[in-house]
């Protein structure tokens, strides 16, 4: 996950009409969009509101000028274990449905459902248009512009500074990280090299991971001694500059939430009017 | 154990941030009165660090790997549990929100899971087993263990109730796999404690003596 976060930042710097949207704008965008998918019922009329929604988030990533390429890797690299659950599923039996078909059977008892294999598809349906939203939003969003839009929000002072620094200090864990990574190969160690002890691999990275402990506690201290040195005090706050939405932004924003709001909804009374 | 969005109905996704909420707030209130100025930059680096060291794959069996959780020893280097649901739930947010690392909407149902329960389970096993058997590697080994496979049977039972996941197979698949990475998870805090005992032993306020003759790799 660490080696994602160059390239994350990398294209968050990038500039398009997506990147300039201000953070509120984007977060709330997002947020509304997974939440309406998980509150769609698990039922195939998910199909329909997932394509429609998959369409309008590729839509804004054409405009983003970002390469298709990072979109697919990024989702390549976050599905694999939970695709993996979602695969499962054609096995098992939920309590979504009533009655179920068998239509394969495998040895030792196990069997393939078609509401099985339908419940699946909606789960994947849902899983990858969510994390679309997600790529979406850190990929066009610097992070520093995602505190600053959550703190505008009305995120706690004291979470919103921990986490600031949080977040500058990841790039140095990342760098730190590769080092690390990097020495360890240098001196030819493998965690997962078999001809080692397991005992011994495991102390050479209960040991290294020690290490980079103390280094982040130490850096945490150097960070105090310098906030300190700046003026930092119990009761200090970070100021932050008021900033309004312009009309774009506010017409961008309500047109995409009308969008997220009403497709679901239509959908749901296109079906039910068919019954 | 991350659980993404769709995995858990909304409804039951807004329980779990309620719930995760009120935890959230007693952490900020104790950030707030118990930390002092000097420990909210360090806990903030060093939730940077625990991101860090869960970017460490460690070899399970089978070619398959996992990684470290960190609840448990954020929780027994801080001194509180507390302390571990606050990192757990910045290190949450900045992998729901930047990496598509568990879910927004289940987000409350993973700070439970890994910072609320990781977090208290490590502690008072931890701080349980000194004042029983005084032998710092078997308490922290034991503690990181129930750290790590504790939220990993909740999270199963939590796909359970939102109807993904069978209770049993999920109650055996999880509980297996997470029992070898507690293992692994278990080892591997004990080494760092240890390192970390050896080389800053005034970070770690659990009346665990120095020991002698520990040298770092």
């Amino acid at each position: 996950m660490i080696e994602e976060l160059f390239q994350i930042e990398k294209d968050a710097y990038k500039d398009s009409i997506i990147h300039r949207l201000d953070a509120r704008v984007k977060i709330v965008l997002c947020f509304a969009a997974i939440i309406a998918l998980v509150a769609v019922p698990y039922s195939t009329m998910i199909y329909t509101v997932g394509v429609l929604f998959f369409i309008f988030v590729a839509a804004l990533w054409l405009c983003t000028n970002l390469p298709v390429k990072n979109f697919v890797q990024r989702i390549i690299a976050i599905v694999p274990l939970w695709g993996i659950i979602i695969l499962f599923q054609i096995f098992l039996k939920n309590k979504y449905y009533t009655e179920y078909h068998v239509i394969y059977s495998l040895p030792l008892g196990i069997s393939v459902y078609a509401e099985s294999v339908e419940f699946a598809f909606i789960l994947f349906v849902k899983f990858i248009v969510c994390i679309s939203f997600i790529i979406l939003l850190s990929s066009t969003t610097k992070m520093q512009d995602l505190l600053d839009g959550g703190r505008r929000m009305g995120l706690p002072a004291e979470f919103a500074l921990a986490l600031g620094m949080m977040i500058r200090y990841l790039f140095v864990f990342g760098y730190m990280y590769r080092k690390i990574k990097q020495t360890l190969e240098t001196r030819c160690f493998d965690p997962f090299d078999r001809r080692l002890s397991y005992r011994y691999r495991l102390r050479q990275l209960g040991y290294t991971i020690g290490t980079m402990f103390i280094r982040s506690y130490e850096q945490g201290e150097r960070v105090f001694v310098s906030m300190l040195c700046r003026g930092y005090g119990k009761h200090m706050h970070l100021f932050l500059k008021k900033k309004d939405l312009t009309g774009t932004e506010w017409g961008f924003l309500a047109t995409s939430l009308a969008f997220i709001i009403a497709t679901p909804m239509c959908v749901w009374i296109t079906q039910f009017s068919l019954f | 154990m991350h659980i993404p969005d769709a995995f858990i109905p909304i409804w039951q996704g807004a329980i779990y941030w309620i719930i995760a909420l009120v935890f959230i707030a007693i952490s900020l209130k104790w950030a707030k009165n118990e930390m002092s100025e000097e420990k909210l930059p360090m806990v903030a680096v060093l939730a940077a660090g625990i991101f860090a060291l869960q970017s460490f794959n460690l070899p399970v069996s089978m070619g398959t790997s996992g990684h470290l959780v960190g609840g448990a020893l954020a929780a027994i280097v801080l001194g509180s549990p507390l302390a571990a649901i606050f990192i757990m739930t910045l290190v949450l947010i900045v992998q729901g929100v930047l990496f598509g690392d568990g879910g927004i909407t289940v987000m409350g149902a993973n700070i439970i899971n890994m910072g609320v329960i990781g977090g208290f389970v490590g502690f008072y096993s931890f701080r349980g087993l000194m004042v029983a058997i005084r032998n710092m590697p078997v308490a922290a080994f034991t503690a990181a263990w129930l750290a790590c496979l504790i939220p990993a049977l909740a999270c199963a039972v939590e796909m359970y109730f939102a109807g993904t996941f069978p209770l049993m197979e999920g109650l055996v698949a999880m509980g297996i796999y997470h029992a070898i990475i507690g293992f692994i998870e278990g080892f591997v805090t004990v080494a760092a404690i240890y390192l970390i005992i050896s080389v800053r032993p005034d970070l770690i306020d659990t009346g665990i003596k120095t020991p002698k003759g520990i040298a770092a790799p």
